[in-house]
């Protein structure tokens, strides 16, 4: 069984691993900046756009605080955007007003470079290969004139009530009436804040303010360096997602993976905590629900601000969804207790490489070993008595010293 | 610079470490060993300190044999990789000298360089920070013995 002291510095190796996977401040302001520049420049003046006062705003894990890098370095940061006009001509269908975004997208020289080729089905992407390597996904929606003030209500106040109001309305090509329907009642619904205050809710913790809720549906989010052990949670699992489903189709959504974290997350303090209690209750979370059209009970991982959504729907179509859901969930525990049962930082190094990446975790350890270095040089590391533990506490003051002579 | 005794080094170890192996040779000779872990998680080592009378104070890992990171055939920050004799400060008689407690210098130095040995162990990079050349750190503690062999004394130097 490991000790408390053991438990500890488990809990700041996976913080630190958190804190790797996480993008950079740097990252974060260059993303924030290109978005920006988007928005400003669909509500310019000339634009067709501008009487519905159109704003760029986060959603998916830019807001939730959950963004991981890319397993592959060559590969783009998904950053997902909302588009959202403060509602629309009369007769523009779904069809209209995807097109009236993505054809001022195409009025800029850049954007139009940037933009890709193949629209999607709901959102337009824009490509930043060259300059910084990212690419963001903005989904155009209509919302109502209040929309401002409900939002801002509902990001202040503890409360779950009415979450269903900060629902925005989408287009979809898919849909029946995507070019014929000009009514956006009749439109998808999608209700990304929503879900946004859902989570920050479960995650949390009583002595933090409640800054971070508010502070994550501003256009322009400050770039936060702490994050909650919840928030944590959620990198290290999609993290291992990645590395384990490296490219497949079939593999764990993180939309399931966030859910389910959120709604088994007890409100640890820690990350080594909130990981092994999430690991271990995520499989319970999922609901069964009997489908009169399929004719038996399916799998139900209901959105939190959607009961009628089953993030989980399309397992039945395709149950091998599922089977790598539960093969995941099973691996995680086993790579996370592997780690746990070695002694020796370096097997336990080594225990971590396969799930996690090599590359990663030997960034962790080496900021790891930073850390100790730069306790000693700031005199406050110290030694306990009898077992010779270094750390933040201890019996005798360590005096710097420039230690260690040579650099093999 | 007053130095301190063996007797009163020697009574400092005994209360900080009880269950440590403490031999003493009246105050030419200090001999001290005991397991310790840098931190919770790491292994145990067990590490000699050794005082010899005008030869200086000497800090080994005699258990386990250490392991080499992928591709070094050395260990860092060493003055002997087959002796394990650690090289934990810079010999200019500053950081550290007779007047110095072992369990307040050498000791916890010692902990925090297996803390950073085994870092390097999996990183294969040392991030203990240091400084220059082990050449150069080798030179400044032969020429310390030098002086103080040259201060006239017989001694027998048993080491080397």
């Amino acid at each position: 069984m490991i000790s408390t002291e053991g438990k500890n510095q488990f809990n700041e190796i996976f913080e630190e691993l958190g804190k790797t996977l996480d993008i950079t401040e740097e990252e974060h302001n260059a993303a924030v900046k290109s978005y920006v520049f988007v928005g400003e420049w669909l509500a310019e003046p000339e634009s067709s756009l501008n009487p519905y006062k159109p704003e760029i705003l986060p959603q998916g894990s830019f807001m939730l605080g959950t963004i991981v890098r890319p397993v592959n370095e060559n590969e783009d940061l998904d950053i997902d955007l909302v588009c959202q006009l403060v509602g629309k001509r009369p007769e523009w269908t779904q069809y209209n007003v995807k097109n009236k975004v993505g054809d001022r997208l195409k009025d800029h020289v850049t954007l139009k470079r940037l933009l890709k080729k193949e629209e999607g089905r709901r959102c337009w992407t824009l490509e930043y290969a060259d300059s910084a390597n990212f690419h963001m996904d903005i989904l155009p929606s209509i919302v109502s004139r209040d929309y401002k003030i409900i939002l801002e209500k509902a990001f202040t106040s503890r409360e779950l009530e009415n979450i269903d109001r900060l629902a925005i309305r989408i287009t979809d090509k898919e849909e029946n009436n995507y070019r014929t329907e000009a009514n956006p009642e009749l439109w998808l619904k999608s209700n990304p804040f929503g879900y946004g205050k859902w989570f920050h809710q479960q995650a949390t913790l009583e002595f933090q303010k409640a800054f971070s809720l508010k502070e994550s549906v501003k256009p322009v989010p400050t770039y936060q360096k702490e994050k909650s052990p919840l928030q944590r949670v959620v990198q290290i699992l999609k993290r291992h997602r990645n590395i384990m489903f490296n490219g497949d189709e079939d593999k764990p959504i993180s939309i399931i993976i966030t859910t389910l974290a959120a709604r088994a997350y007890r409100k640890e303090t820690h990350v080594i905590e909130a990981l092994l209690n999430v690991i271990k209750q995520m499989p319970n979370e999922i609901k069964e629900r009997y489908v009169s059209e399929v004719g038996k009970p399916i799998k139900w991982i209901a959105n939190p601000v959607n009961e009628q959504e089953n993030f989980a729907d399309k397992w039945p179509e395709n149950p091998q969804k599922q089977i790598n859901f539960y093969k995941w969930m099973e691996q995680v525990s086993v790579d996370i207790y592997n780690a746990l049962d070695k002694h020796g930082l370096s097997n336990i190094q080594e225990a971590l490489e396969k799930p996690f990446g090599e590359k990663t975790i030997n960034t962790v350890f080496s900021n790891y070993g930073e850390k100790m270095r730069l306790l000693r040089e700031s005199g406050n590391m110290k030694m306990a008595a009898s077992t010779g533990l270094i750390g933040m506490s201890g019996r005798t003051n360590i005096p710097p010293h420039s230690n260690f002579g040579e650099d093999a | 610079m007053h130095r301190i005794s063996l007797v009163l080094q020697e009574g400092v170890l005994k209360s900080y470490f009880p269950t440590s192996k403490i031999k003493r040779k009246g105050e030419s000779e200090l001999i001290w060993t005991h397991s310790i872990s840098p931190t919770p998680l790491s292994n145990s080592y067990k590490i000699k300190l050794h005082y010899l009378r005008y030869n200086g104070v000497n800090v080994y890992v005699t258990e386990p044999k250490l392991a080499l990171a992928p591709g070094k055939d050395k260990l860092p920050h060493v003055y002997s990789t087959p002796e394990q004799r650690l090289c934990l400060y810079y010999p200019d008689g500053i950081e550290w000298n007779v007047g110095k407690l072992y369990v307040k210098t050498l000791i916890p130095w010692a902990s925090e360089w297996l803390y950073h040995y085994e870092i390097w162990l999996g990183t294969g990079v040392w991030h203990g920070g240091g400084i220059g050349h082990e050449t150069e750190a080798e030179k400044q503690e032969q020429k310390q013995k030098e002086d103080i062999i040259d201060e006239g004394t017989k001694d027998k130097r048993t080491r080397f």
